[in-house]
């Protein structure tokens, strides 16, 4: 890690900022706020779209347009150089739409600019209010501003001319915003909606752009839910989420979080080569993630906001350096928080999972709420020994129900045993750089407050066995209690590197068990997503 | 610890046929198509009339048709509305309870049933007057006024 730089300290590079917007526009007096749209930079003229297929406009705010012709406005921070750079572009959520929610994620913007990213981002205020199910509508949105950055690219004479590098773009929405950039890499591969065309003939699309990921930040869920069903995020997907978040409390984005590349139980050894990566903020709320809107939380319950947009910019810093630029050893800080530890604000607390694009499952609990199995193609036992193994849909975050199964495990005493045998031909785990097991504790009972739960690892090929403690590979810490409703239990990805077990003089290519045993701990309940061989 | 959302209060509901937008014109022929059937040219607002409207937060009060998920709904001076294309949705629905919920497990009765709409123009026996009553239909707007 000494060779990584703290992605949220500014770069080199020099950027300027501009402001776009769509003229003719005259915001009235009571939206002074948005005034700065009426007169765009040179260069920085937008159209409108209609989105009135997808949303209707806010009732009480006197919008000087109709969701016939909403503008694309924004401020975009733009490298200086010949580029093309890489493009990132922000949505804001629903929020008072008297307030300008859009320059709340300019902190951010200006931290890519300075390494080399055009970073953009966009008004959709025109759809925040006491509203319901207008997401496809933001992510349209969303959509939008991309062609229009694909159209300055194209345009001779134009800033932004060949500037873009329209094959590297990450999308970033915010609450609602969130959920929205969840729809939009799913609409980006559609040639149409419903009765709508997405491919230019009506002014929307076409799309198909590039996107290296989509990242939410404490996104709803299923608030708009496609007529295929809920939305499965086709790209590369990151979530941030804050334990104190008092508007998005049940931490929706974690159900689009286990929808994105999960399983197939028809192909399970096809694994579509994009990532998923989780961050839980203890202390973060929903609110600090806009540097415009105010806390939510009740006085001291938050961390303080300072440290909040440290944590985004650490964590976004580096989903962007290792996405956009190609910067693969950023990729360190998403397979696990611990390597942005040095530059975190003191005392924050962090959970984090991650599942690499290239994975084979060794159980991942997803066949059914029977007694836990070795999942299929590996081939193999489970045997719980003293310990209760009960897989069950638990909703892990409280809140909407849940369609992923977890393994819950509870002991009562040292000693109990989990144990997976498989058959070492239909596990070629050698190819695989790590061993990943998520895995979680709750507030029940058998767990201490405040105190780390543990147990021991133990991996054995032939006659040989390494033993690993739990804590020795992450801490597994108690949940943070939320300003309402139950605490969530959020899994942490313990990640044993193969290499590890190969020092223990265990083969990888003769894998034949996989034991959580019981012993460090006289009694606990904790539960586990998946185990996996992984990169 | 900080107290739990509360869901908005209902005073009334009221279902009122109104011309259909541009988008809903395009929305009734995509529907027609699908199922096949002759939809009339005309929308039908329900209007929810509230005691106070939900905080404009992310989170969302779900509303519910007993269990029929509303899929998206507006706001207006009175409370949040919704449009239904499909007249036969009255006919599955009309008495059912209203419900909000902000996770589909846990429901609020509003104590509010769904109404059934006012006249309608497809009501009309003759074309001819169906068509002229579509013509009289108010707009959405005149409807939410």
């Amino acid at each position: 890690m000494a060779n990584l730089k703290n992605p949220a300290l500014p770069g080199d590079v020099e950027f300027d900022t501009f402001i776009y917007g769509a003229p003719p526009l005259a915001y009235p007096a009571s939206l002074s706020q948005y005034a700065i749209y009426n007169t765009p930079d040179a260069g920085f003229s937008t159209g409108r779209i209609n989105v009135s297929a997808f949303a209707n406009l806010g009732f009480a705010t006197p919008w000087p347009f109709t969701n016939t012709n909403v503008p694309l406005n924004g401020h975009v921070c733009v490298p200086r150089g010949r580029g093309p750079f890489p493009l990132a572009v922000f949505a804001h959520g629903n929020h008072s739409p008297l307030e300008n929610s859009t320059p709340g994620y300019l902190y951010l913007c200006r931290l890519l600019a300075s390494h080399g990213i055009i970073a953009a981002t966009i008004d959709v205020n025109f759809l925040n209010g006491s509203n319901f199910g207008e997401n496809d509508g933001r992510a349209i949105v969303h959509l939008e501003h991309l062609k229009q950055f694909r159209t300055w690219n194209n345009t001779a004479a134009h800033v932004l001319h060949s500037k873009v590098d329209l094959n590297r773009i990450l999308i970033v929405g915010h609450s609602r915003g969130g959920e929205a950039v969840g729809h939009a890499s799913f609409f980006n591969r559609l040639a149409s909606i419903g009765a709508v065309l997405l491919d230019g003939s009506a002014g929307l699309g076409p799309y198909r752009f590039g996107l290296s990921a989509v990242a939410a930040i404490a996104p709803t869920d299923r608030q708009f839910t496609p007529i295929s069903g809920p939305t499965v995020v086709p790209d590369s997907y990151f979530i941030i989420h804050g334990s104190q978040d008092a508007d998005v409390f049940t931490f929706e984005g974690y159900h689009t979080y286990e929808r994105a590349h999960a399983v197939d139980q028809a192909n399970p050894t096809v694994a579509d080569g994009e990532f998923k990566a989780m961050l839980w903020v203890h202390k973060a709320n929903h609110n600090q993630f806009n540097s415009i809107w105010a806390s939510e939380s009740a006085p001291g319950a938050a961390m303080p906001r300072a440290s909040q947009e440290e944590v985004a910019k650490i964590h976004l810093g580096s989903l962007a350096q290792a996405v956009l630029l190609d910067r693969v050893e950023y990729f360190d800080v998403l397979r696990d928080h611990r390597a942005a530890e040095a530059w975190e604000p003191a005392g924050v607390d962090l959970v984090s999972q991650y599942q690499d694009g290239e994975r084979v499952f060794i159980q991942h609990n997803q066949e059914g709420i029977a007694a836990p199995v070795v999942s299929l193609p590996v081939q193999g036992i489970v045997a719980a020994d003293s310990v209760v193994a009960t897989r069950q849909l638990t909703a892990l975050t409280g809140g909407a129900v849940t369609t992923t199964i977890t393994l819950r495990l509870a002991w009562t005493a040292l000693g109990g045993r989990l144990l997976l045998r498989v058959d070492p031909s239909t596990l070629p785990a050698e190819r695989y750089e790590t061993l990943a097991l998520r895995v979680g504790q709750s507030t029940e009972a058998a767990n201490p407050a405040a105190r780390d739960q543990d147990f021991t690892v133990e991996v054995s090929s032939g006659s040989r066995t390494a033993a690993f403690a739990a804590s020795a590979l992450h801490r597994l810490i108690y949940p943070d209690l939320p300003p309402f409703g139950p605490a969530k239990i959020v899994m942490q990805t313990l990640r044993l590197p193969v290499e590890r077990l190969v020092e223990r003089g265990v083969d990888p290519a003769d894998l034949r068990s996989v034991a959580l045993v019981f012993d460090r701990r006289a009694a606990g309940t904790i539960y586990v997503g998946d185990l996996q061989c992984s990169n | 610890m900080q107290s739990l959302p509360t869901p908005p209060k209902v005073t009334a509901v009221e279902v009122v046929a109104a011309q259909p937008t541009e988008a809903d014109s395009a929305a009734l022929a995509h529907l027609s198509a699908l199922t096949n059937r002759s939809l009339p040219q005309e929308v039908y607002v329900v209007k929810v009339e509230l005691k106070s409207k939900p905080p404009v937060t992310s989170m969302a009060w779900a509303l519910y048709v007993n269990d029929v998920l509303i899929p998206k709904y507006w706001e207006y001076k009175d409370g949040i509305y919704f449009v239904v294309l499909d007249p036969e949705f009255f006919a599955e629905h009309k008495g059912k309870r209203l419900r909000f919920s902000q996770n589909g497990v846990d429901f609020h009765d509003t104590g509010i049933k769904l109404a059934a709409p006012t006249k309608t123009a497809a009501a009309s026996k003759s074309k001819r007057k169906a068509k002229d009553k579509q013509a009289r239909l108010p707009t959405q707007a005149e409807v939410l006024k």
